[in-house]
């Protein structure tokens, strides 16, 4: 009942999602290179995630956005950012930018290094949950884009002359990076790896 | 089951995409290695205060560009000022050197106008000055708290030039030659230990050549009145120089052209121009002179004059010598000190002329060189020392004063005048006035008595009588007989008297005779046209012959 179409002995099309006898090297519809589960899926996700952790440092501490005023640059981080708009009593935006920019890219990487782990090892923790976390994480990543669409905004919104120029900083490149490692990192996993474990490990109960 | 396996963990080995992260981290190290490498050096600058600079935001410029930024502000140790870290680009690290200066640059209105005026938008900015390029570099500056107001390396010559008060001149004020600009006062301070206040003073180039060590600068600031025993003079500057004060400089009328000065010479400020004239010479010799009159008028610098020619100046007052001395006897005469200068007579600003100047003061004293106290002035009552020969005096030596040789002095001018006037008045005082009036008085009244008498009344009667006395005699008479004569004489002579007749019939005769000879002449004048002309013309030469 609970059987998975691998243990059935087929493997289903990365593309067009048709299921056939995993000795088929070809998708018979769409041509495709059929692959029982996504090539070295874990690896992938890690390296990928290793990434974005490593470009998540420059993207915070070095200055994404530059404010040129009469003269004077000032640059700002995007933590700088969020605490400079609490200071000044906007917290909504602030909460906005934090949780686009911070609790976002930061949540869905460490949930992405969590089920990986989870992946690897066998960890006695729900099916149903790691579902719902590998869910959540996808669909969360899309929103981790806002940051760099605010930085590209602005700088195209506010250009007068020598009065006010916004200029991007170096972070928001490897902010864009992190979001687009991310983003291929949670492509890259393959979550049926999760419940191919499960599957040994209740076979192996039993058998 | 087991044929499953090995398609799971497909490969085994490490997957390619470790390139990725490796990559990342890769470029991660390089630019923090890249940007360890390009740090530039920290320095530290103090200032008074922090006016202006933020930490992380103001900037180090120097013509205009950014080399470096504030990384932070703080208190110093003593809470007396702030220390500002900042980081220098490295590629401008060789602009830091020991004599780098730093200033902040704000909106600021000096002696050189507005400056600054941009920072009033964009903030103020830390702004540096070069140093010179074999001194070696630092990490701890002192900040300017007013820029330099020297353009940064800018050839000339710097000097230090020491005031007794700081009267009008302030940093920034122009330094004149012949009134033209040819520096500024870049600094000033009060020496605590001179008791002196410095000037720093920049003379740019090529004008740093007009300085030698005859050079004499004065304060041409405002304008000056002074009345001396020389008279009233006022000095006055250009207008500018009026409103915001200013030194000028020159070589002294007469002085020897010196030579050449090095940076961070000290020259002595006067207060005008005439005191730079006063002390132009270096060589002098001082001598004392003792009055026993009023000293109100004789200040110091008075001038000491020969015959109205200044020689010298007058030093001061020898009270203290003269009360340390012990001189209890009342009323002695106070010793004053002169200076005179032998380049004055013209006979060597030297230490030969003034050899030769105290030979002709001592020869001088005993051939009757005395020193007296003139009026310099009416006006304004200042008096000066004289000195002149005067041969009818008593003969004198050069005397001693503590270690001051001394001229004698006599009362003249001024005071002699007074003397003569007082004695005038002493004798017109004691002349017997009241014995004259009163013989003067008896004389008139035994006048009047003469006149009254009866012999002067007398007199005119006496004339009277005189004049018909001589109405009285006959000579009237004796004048009309003679007249009569006379008329009788007259008559004798009348036409138709025969003296008259004769005389007439005579002259007849004489007319007469006259015509005859007329008639022989003409006959004569005949017969020379008659006779035989021959060649010659002129008929007169044949008569000749």
């Amino acid at each position: 009942m609970s059987n998975s179409a691998a243990s059935e002995g087929l493997s289903s099309c990365h593309l067009c999602y048709k299921l056939a006898p995993k000795s088929e090297h070809k998708c018979p519809r769409c041509g495709a290179a059929m692959h029982l589960r996504k090539t070295d899926s874990i690896q992938r996700t890690l390296a990928l995630l290793i990434t974005a952790f490593v470009l998540y440092i420059p993207a915070n501490v070095l200055p994404i956005m530059i404010t040129d005023q009469l003269g004077a640059s000032e640059p700002s981080t995007i933590i700088g950012g969020v605490l400079l708009l609490i200071k000044l009593g906007s917290v909504p935006i602030a909460l906005v930018i934090f949780i686009a920019s911070v609790a976002v890219p930061l949540s869905k990487m460490f949930s992405m290094l969590y089920l990986c782990w989870c992946a690897s090892q066998d960890v006695p923790i729900s099916v149903r949950q790691k579902t719902v976390l590998y869910r959540i994480t996808e669909f969360v990543g899309k929103w981790s884009m806002v940051d760099v669409f605010v930085v590209a905004i602005l700088v195209a919104l506010v250009n007068l002359g020598g009065l006010v120029v916004i200029k991007p900083g170096i972070a928001a490149l490897a902010f864009a990076g992190v979001v687009i490692v991310s983003m291929i990192a949670a492509e890259s996993f393959d979550p049926r790896v999760m419940w191919d474990n499960l599957e040994e490990s209740l076979e192996e109960k039993n058998d | 089951m087991t044929e499953n396996k090995p398609v799971v963990s497909s490969g085994g080995g490490l997957s390619t995409i470790w390139i990725i992260p490796i990559l990342a981290v890769g470029l991660g190290i390089w630019m923090v290695l890249y940007s360890f490498m390009n740090e530039g050096p920290e320095l530290e600058i103090s200032f008074n205060n922090a006016d202006g600079l933020t930490a992380g935001k103001t900037k180090l410029k120097y013509l205009s560009v950014d080399i470096g930024q504030v990384e932070s502000v703080t208190l110093n140790a003593d809470a007396s000022g702030v220390i500002v870290t900042a980081k220098l680009e490295k590629v401008h690290e060789d602009l830091l050197k020991d004599d780098t200066r730093f200033w902040v640059e704000k909106a600021r209105i000096g002696a050189g106008g507005v400056t600054g005026l941009s920072t009033i938008l964009s903030g103020a900015y830390i702004k540096l000055a070069p140093g010179k390029k074999d001194l070696a570099g630092s990490a701890k500056y002192v900040g300017l708290e007013v820029p330099p107001l020297t353009e940064v390396g800018a050839p000339g010559a710097r000097l230090v030039i020491e005031a007794e008060s700081a009267s009008s001149i302030s940093v920034g004020d122009s330094v004149l030659y012949h009134d033209y600009v040819v520096g500024r006062v870049e600094s000033m301070e009060f020496d605590h230990k001179k008791e002196k206040i410095s000037y720093g003073v920049f003379i740019d180039a090529p004008y740093h050549k007009l300085l030698n060590t005859s050079v004499r600068f004065w304060n041409i600031s405002g304008f000056s009145l002074t009345a001396s025993a020389e008279g009233v003079s006022l000095d006055t500057g250009s207008l500018e120089t009026i409103l915001s004060g200013g030194i000028s400089f020159g070589v002294p009328e007469g002085m020897p052209v010196g030579s050449t000065v090095k940076d961070g010479t000290i020259f002595t400020l006067y207060s005008n121009y005439s005191d730079t004239l006063e002390e132009a010479y270096k060589y002098g010799e001082y001598f004392v002179v003792s009055f026993k009159q009023n000293l109100a008028g004789l200040v110091p610098g008075a001038p000491v004059q020969y015959r109205g020619i200044t020689i010298g100046r007058v030093e001061r007052v020898l009270l203290k010598e003269m009360v340390s001395q012990g001189t209890r006897t009342m009323g002695s005469a106070i010793p004053v000190l002169i200076y005179l200068e032998p380049g004055r007579l013209e006979i060597g600003d030297n230490s030969e002329g003034k050899k030769q100047l105290i030979s002709i003061v001592k020869k001088g004293v005993e051939g009757g060189l005395r020193a007296t106290l003139a009026s310099g002035n009416l006006l304004t009552g200042s008096l000066l020392v004289s000195l002149d020969y005067f041969p009818d005096e008593e003969k004198a030596e050069l005397g001693s004063f503590n270690q001051y040789q001394v001229i004698p002095s006599i009362s003249g001018g001024l005071e002699q005048i007074q003397h003569s006037i007082a004695q005038f008045l002493k004798k017109l005082n004691s002349l017997p006035l009241e014995n004259i009036a009163s013989t003067s008085g008896e004389a008139l009244a035994s006048l009047n008595v003469l006149l009254s008498s009866e012999e002067i009344k007398n007199i005119p009667i006496q004339l009277s009588d005189a004049v018909t006395a001589m109405n009285a005699q006959k000579i009237p008479e004796k004048l009309a007989s003679a007249l009569d004569s006379l008329k009788l004489t007259l008559d004798g002579l009348a036409p138709g008297s025969p003296v008259y007749n004769d005389l007439d019939n005579t002259l007849y005769e004489l007319n007469d005779a006259l015509q005859g000879v007329e008639e022989l002449t003409q006959s004569l004048s005949n017969v020379s046209s008659v006779l035989p002309s021959s060649e010659v013309i002129d008929p007169e030469p044949e008569v000749a012959k």
